[in-house]
């Protein structure tokens, strides 16, 4: 255990500012349009997966009538779906100029187009998080 | 509204979501494969069963 703390502790020691400085761009490309993150370094086939699935679980949250939240202190609870919702990158930057993600709460299936918006902002997340810990280099 | 079936939705969100953590948390093809097959089962597994479970409060 000590031993893999001390080979951890080494690896961030040997992460020059430059890498750190590659992996903040390739978080924030991969924040901004999901999977960007990982075609930019190459990783084509983990890049296009993640675009799909992102993009498709997006589209099926428009379609379902799902609202993207924007920040508001009303009711506290949306404070929760809007950090999820800023996962979204462009997309959610889209939406406070025009008219997508609105959400039709008369649609039976309102909540569950919010829930598949949301899902896809948090995955988003992870996905660029890996995007730096490739461009790191603590992750292959 | 593309799905009347909330059941249908949510096996399609669990199956998306599957995949982007067995590409995320595995490296290699087949232990990806089993990793995603496995979260795929635990979630709609999970899901059906917390829903069992919440038909019990309606009697």
């Amino acid at each position: 255990m000590r031993k893999r703390v001390l080979c951890l502790r080494l690896k961030i020691v040997k992460m020059s500012s430059a890498m750190k400085i590659k992996g903040v761009v390739m978080m924030v490309l991969g924040w901004a349009v999901p999977g960007l993150g990982h075609l930019a370094q190459k990783k084509y086939v983990r890049g296009a997966v993640f675009f799909g699935c992102i993009a498709a679980m997006t589209a099926l949250g428009f379609a379902h009538g799902g609202r993207i939240y924007p920040f508001q202190t009303e009711n506290p609870l949306t404070i929760l779906a809007f950090f999820a919702d800023i996962g979204n990158g462009l997309l959610y930057l889209l939406s406070r100029f025009i008219p997508v993600g609105v959400g039709d709460l008369k649609l039976a299936t309102f909540e569950f187009g919010t829930a598949y918006i949301a899902g896809a902002g948090l995955l988003n997340f992870l996905i660029a998080l890996d995007a730096y810990d490739i461009a790191a280099g603590t992750k292959s | 509204m593309i799905f009347r079936s909330h059941l249908l939705s949510m096996i399609l969100y669990a199956a998306f979501v599957a995949i982007v953590l067995s590409f995320l948390r595995r490296d290699e093809k087949k232990s990806g494969l089993k990793y995603g097959l496995v979260m795929f089962a635990v979630m709609v597994g999970g899901a059906i069963l917390f829903g069992w479970l919440m038909y019990l409060f309606t009697l």
